[in-house]
């Protein structure tokens, strides 16, 4: 079984390289991007099994990220991460088709838990 | 500031009252004024009639008496020669003939032209006087016939005289004959004057001839001069020193007196007032202002009721809006302060993965203790924003069928070491068959946890807290009971509002944490209460429906 590719969207580089680093260490292969604009290109040019994107992001924000890669990959699990939780929001994503709303500071094993079942729901989609 | 709007509302109500009893006594006060002008008039009439009728029937009755003796004198002259009645005896025999018929004569004399007297009967020694200078004796010698006005004369006392010439072969003679003052006075008089009625008669120079009255002011002169002549009885009213008098005027025959009665009009307070009248005007008086107390009273607990409606409404919405505003602000600054727990949770996390995977516990064994020590107060940093984020968060949380008890003994696990450290027990009455509810068990949970939580603090050491589970209206209620100090009664209202807090010396808490258990039961669709135990401590209950309504 190969390694999980995963792309993480976040505009904090301070949260994205050690959240990087550990999830490496726990055999995922990790790309990481601080923009909306840079997750979409780097979407063009490789393949990710899963995103995890930071909702609130200065430019594009992570719901309207969500929006767009639902027009070219819209089976690709995206699971969106924000420090604000609100109702409206978590509603809002999750019409847009996210697999799932976590609230920042967030434990990595649930982080992870929530990514391997995102895979294995996409996965099972695909197959049937 | 209860204290204004009460001043406000006593105002508004004399206000009221002042206007009620105006709108209500103004018609009675106009009816009583009516009723009172009314009387007035008819009264004013009856005296009028009353003065016109007793002039009129006076002036008749003098009129006819002078005439009377007048006509009875010149009938004497005609019927007897002079010489006849110079005869001593004669002229007694003639003025008795006189007083026969009606009185009214004193004396009796017959004069020559010279002046001199022929013949006197009556009281006074006259026979030598010269009447050829008193005034009457020349009208009488030029005009033929003549009454006089009240005079001395030599008799010094005030008489009238009427007296008639008569020629005689050439020569004239004069019959004279004194009226009596007494009988003319009691001819004005007739009958009982009515008080505040005077009756007189005056000459043209305005002098008292006859009055009914007191006999002191005979030939003094009126204070009123006579009136101009007229024919008939002519009634005036004339107002003088504050009083009305109706004055009745009547000229005698021959227009040289005039007779008039004056009558006192009595003022308008001495009219009697009949008891329906009084009785009606007292009711008004008494029934106006009550009514007007009464409607004012009640037109005011209208206004005031609505007026604290709209203020408890006012209160509610001001207090949502807080509770909004502060949810708002919650969030916003949970969310910044996530971000950097984030970022420290992570940056903690690989130094953790890192420590564990190499030997650098062997160079500084304590690395990892302190490590967990950072990532254990990120934990209890992410605590307390996802509580705060849970008070911003009110709408629709997820429902489920929960067991009320079962959550409760859960609760009481987490903080079970806490209060056996303490020495704090808990008591629990749980009633059987507790039906499960509708709600969200982690919210409800956050509610009991924050209950007990207090209580424990509340306490300190050694108490006890009550738990009760049991059926209430239609839903569960959850009875939370302290062995503490209790609630100040100023408290009780406040405690449920954003920060405000009784822990003064306690800074972890922020006040916050029964303003977010109000609000949670208020989204789960149940209250929560505070109040103080009979036996001390304080009572928190909290009531669930059994299904929600939103």
């Amino acid at each position: 079984m190969r390694a999980l590719r995963l792309l993480l969207v976040d505009d904090e580089a301070e949260f994205l390289e050690p959240t990087a680093e550990r999830l490496a260490r726990r055999g995922i292969e990790c790309a990481t991007v601080e923009s909306g604009q840079d997750a979409l290109r780097a979407l063009q040019n490789l393949q990710f099994d899963c995103l995890v994107v930071d909702v609130r992001m200065p430019g594009m924000d992570g719901l309207e990220l969500l929006r767009l890669i639902r027009r070219d990959h819209a089976a690709l699990p995206v699971i969106l991460l924000t420090g604000h939780a609100s109702i409206e929001l978590g509603v809002r994503g999750m019409d847009l088709g996210a697999f799932e709303y976590l609230l920042k500071p967030v434990d990595l094993d649930e982080l992870l838990d929530t990514v391997r079942r995102a895979v294995a729901a996409a996965g099972a989609m695909t197959d049937t | 500031m209860r204290d204004k709007p009460q001043r406000g509302y006593r105002h508004l109500r004399m206000v009221m009252v002042l206007v009620l009893c105006a709108f209500g006594l103004l018609p009675l006060a106009a009816m009583l004024a009516a009723g009172f002008l009314a009387q007035q008039r008819a009264f004013d009439a009856r005296t009028r009639n009353a003065l016109e009728a007793m002039v009129k029937n006076r002036k008749a009755t003098i009129d006819l008496f002078l005439d009377q003796k007048m006509r009875q004198l010149e009938l004497v002259a005609l019927a007897a020669p002079a010489a006849d009645l110079a005869r001593p005896g004669r002229l007694a025999a003639v003025r008795d003939e006189m007083q026969r018929e009606a009185g009214g004569i004193v004396d009796l004399g017959l004069l020559s032209a010279a002046g001199r007297h022929l013949a006197y009967v009556g009281p006074y020694d006259l026979m030598g006087n010269d009447y050829s200078g008193q005034p009457w004796f020349q009208q009488v010698l030029v005009r033929g016939r003549y009454l006089s006005d009240v005079f001395l004369g030599f008799r010094r006392f005030p008489h009238v005289v009427i007296a008639v010439k008569q020629r005689e072969a050439g020569r004239d003679f004069v019959l004279r004959a004194t009226l009596d003052m007494d009988h003319l006075t009691a001819m004005v008089r007739e009958g009982a004057l009515e008080s505040g009625t005077d009756v007189f008669v005056l000459n043209r120079a305005g002098e008292y001839q006859i009055v009914a009255g007191d006999p002191h002011r005979l030939m003094e002169k009126a204070d009123a001069p006579p009136p101009p002549l007229h024919s008939g009885v002519r009634v005036a009213e004339v107002r003088r020193a504050g009083r009305r008098d109706l004055v009745a005027t009547a000229w005698l025959r021959g227009e040289t007196w005039v007779l008039v009665g004056r009558q006192v009009v009595p003022r308008l307070v001495s009219i009697a007032w009949g008891p329906p009248i009084l009785a009606v005007a007292l009711a008004g008086l008494i029934l106006v202002p009550a009514c007007a107390y009464l409607i004012a009273r009640r037109g005011l607990r209208q206004i005031r009721g609505v007026e604290e409606e709209r203020a408890k409404l006012h209160e509610s919405v001001a207090q949502s809006e807080k509770l909004a505003a502060i949810g708002r602000l919650a969030a916003t600054t949970a969310h910044e302060i996530n971000n950097p727990l984030a970022i420290i949770a992570a940056q903690v996390g690989v130094l953790q993965d890192t420590v564990r995977a190499t030997d650098f516990l062997a160079e500084y064994p304590e690395l990892q203790d302190r490590l967990t020590k950072i990532a254990a107060q990120v934990e209890r940093g992410k605590t307390v924003t996802h509580r705060l984020l849970g008070f911003s968060r009110s709408v629709a949380p997820p429902v489920e069928s929960v067991d009320v008890a079962g959550t409760l003994d859960e609760t009481v696990s987490f903080v079970a070491k806490e209060a056996q450290e303490s020495a704090i027990t808990f008591v629990r009455e749980y009633e059987a068959d507790v039906p499960p509810v509708v709600s969200n068990r982690a919210q409800m949970q956050q509610v009991f946890l924050n209950v007990i939580d207090n209580a424990i603090d509340a306490i300190g050491r050694d108490g006890r807290i009550g738990l009760q589970v049991r059926c209430a209206r239609g839903g569960v209620e959850v009875l939370a009971t302290d062995s503490g100090p209790g609630i100040r009664e100023a408290d009780l209202e406040r405690i449920f509002e954003p920060f405000y807090s009784t822990k003064e010396s306690e800074s972890r808490h922020c006040g916050l944490g029964l303003a977010i258990c109000r609000e949670t039961m208020r989204s789960l669709g149940g209250r929560i209460t505070a109040a103080n135990n009979e036996g001390g401590g304080a009572a928190f209950i909290m009531w669930f429906p059994v299904h929600q309504v939103r």
